[in-house]
């Protein structure tokens, strides 16, 4: 810098960064302690503390059973989404399928469709051609939409691979599927990595299409908060809640351990 | 195997899911918005722009996503430029303040501000406390509960939108206008800010596409009283079951936005390339 910034400017700075934080973290904060709240009812800051709330949670039927269709969905979504987009990703990379320009648009165009809009669409389509929604139908279209961020993330690590090492793999005699497995993809690793993050993050907290492929006994986490905060909330909705939140900052801190924040943040 | 082959093997299973689990969901919805018991027909759409209730509705979903997009830009732009310059530790936690939200669910935080804005809740508490409101004075569901939940929630999107291209900014040239004698603020809005437009239109279609689409942050805090468009569709789909009237406001809401935001990028785009 060349002349120093003003004090009144440095302090200005400092109550902006100061106040929005509190207003991006307030609604984590208040969830937190709600959850830990004695009482009855939702009150914060709380009066007194206790873990009761915790204890109710995991005991549950309707909590437990609809964690673990959020799970299996996630799962299922993560290894899909990433396998196909990565494969994909590879694909148009290489730029020598006709088209190729058309095709990344292809892939990415989920992400420019409002997902209510496909939400709709996949629940007309599903009930006319196959009837009830079922888990497929949630793990196909949370697929659907998560497939952009892997083909996305694997595109920008392979636009800054070396191209020859494929070609010099098949120089010293390497297969097409030795190059493939042993050259492309681990470069592709850190994309592949960070995107599988985004699928996982994705499908376990959406409720758009959740809400509306959701049949009796396919609820998923997030669907069922939404229909306690419709109806009747106590405090164990907030700790169910803090218990997503907990998710969320182990998975960040994993993302941070494999790939580094920034580098995820600037995909 | 030829080169063609082994690479249309590997794009075949993404080019197939996608069309047909959603390009074809989307054609089937557009088919059901234009069709009647006796064959084709507009109805559902004169029936919605021949409501004053649901022009109202539109309105409202129009006008809440502007407010939303400016205020969301307004502090992005200052708080992605601070990300971009300061020392590479406080920068990492300003990138998980804004991941952390971000990547929480929408479900989560909207029971968060539930909880501020409510009668007991925190907000209006202080707000009485301060003597600024009155006894039974109450934010939820009102369209400012609207705007402070989704700003919340959008806001992310926003800022690292703008902070991808902040980034790249070459900082020589703001050494250089300072050299030349431009104050701090100068420099601020004749250089970074033209810099930094593209970053900025990117976050805006981004956040009001999401902002007229979405209904859950909407439907809890504003309550049933004050509709947007979104949760209209939700409830024409889960509540009066009429699914060829669902997609019709869907084809509106997704006309609707692609009419705002075209011209904005192409006014915007042209103004950053030269």
């Amino acid at each position: 810098m060349v002349k120093a910034i003003s004090t009144p400017l440095r302090i200005a700075v400092v109550i902006f960064v100061v106040l929005t934080a509190i207003f991006l973290l307030a609604p984590l904060v208040v969830v937190v302690g709600v959850s830990l709240s004695e009482s009855q009812f939702i009150a914060f800051p709380p009066s007194s503390l206790s873990l009761r709330w915790y204890e109710q949670v995991l005991s549950s039927d309707s909590y437990v059973s609809a964690a673990w269709i959020s799970l299996r969905v996630a799962i299922l979504v993560t290894l899909t989404a990433t396998l196909v987009g990565g494969a994909a990703a590879i694909a148009i990379h290489r730029r020598k399928l006709p088209f190729s320009g058309a095709l990344a648009t292809f892939f990415l165009s989920p992400l420019v469709l409002p997902t209510i809009i496909y939400a709709i669409g996949m629940l007309m389509l599903w009930s006319a051609v196959f009837g009830p929604v079922s888990i497929v139908t949630l793990w196909l279209s949370h697929t659907v939409i998560t497939i952009p961020y892997v083909v996305r993330t694997t595109l920008a690590v392979l636009s800054e691979s070396n191209p020859f090492l494929e070609e010099a793999a098949q120089t010293m005699g390497a297969n097409r599927l030795q190059r493939l497995w042993l050259v492309v993809v681990p470069q592709c690793r850190p994309g592949l990595v960070a995107g599988a993050f985004f699928a996982f993050n994705i499908s376990f907290d959406e409720a758009v299409l959740a809400l509306f492929l959701r049949k009796p006994g396919l609820t998923t986490l997030p669907v069922q908060i939404y229909g306690q905060l419709e109806f009747s909330p106590d405090p164990s909705v907030a700790a169910v809640s803090t218990i997503m939140i907990g998710l969320t900052i182990a998975l960040i801190l994993i993302i941070d351990r494999l790939l580094g924040v920034q580098k995820f943040a600037s995909s | 195997m030829s080169d063609r082959a082994e690479n249309t093997l590997l794009v075949l299973p993404g080019l197939l899911l996608l069309a047909l689990a959603f390009f074809v969901p989307i054609t089937q919805m557009l088919v059901l918005s234009v069709s009647g018991e006796n064959g084709p027909t507009l109805d559902h759409f004169t029936r919605f722009l021949g409501d004053p209730y649901y022009l109202n509705v539109l309105w409202r979903t129009v006008r809440l996503s502007l407010i939303i997009t400016v205020i969301c830009a307004a502090v992005g732009f200052p708080l992605a430029y601070i990300m971009a310059r300061v020392g590479p530790r406080l920068r990492l936690w300003l990138i998980v303040l804004v991941i952390l939200p971000l990547m929480t669910s929408v479900v989560v935080r909207t029971f968060g501000w539930m909880v501020l804005l409510s009668r007991s809740g925190l907000v209006p508490q202080v707000l009485r406390d301060l003597g600024l409101a009155e006894r039974n004075f109450s934010i939820m569901q009102t369209e400012l509960a609207i705007v402070i939940g989704m700003v919340q929630v959008l806001l992310p999107f926003m800022t690292l939108s703008i902070l991808g291209v902040v980034t790249r900014i070459d900082r020589r040239l703001e050494e250089a206008a300072r050299t030349m004698g431009c104050s701090f603020m100068q420099t601020l809005r004749t250089v970074v800010l033209p810099l930094a437009v593209p970053g900025i239109v990117a976050g805006s279609l981004l956040v009001f596409t999401l902002s007229a689409s979405s209904f859950v942050t909407p439907n809890l805090l504003g309550g049933s009283r004050i509709q947007v468009l979104a949760a209209s569709i939700y409830r024409s789909v889960t509540q009066t079951l009429d699914w060829p009237f669902a997609a019709a406001q869907a084809v509106i809401l997704f006309a609707g936005i692609l009419l705002i935001l075209v011209p904005y990028a192409r006014l915007a785009g042209g103004r950053s390339n030269g």
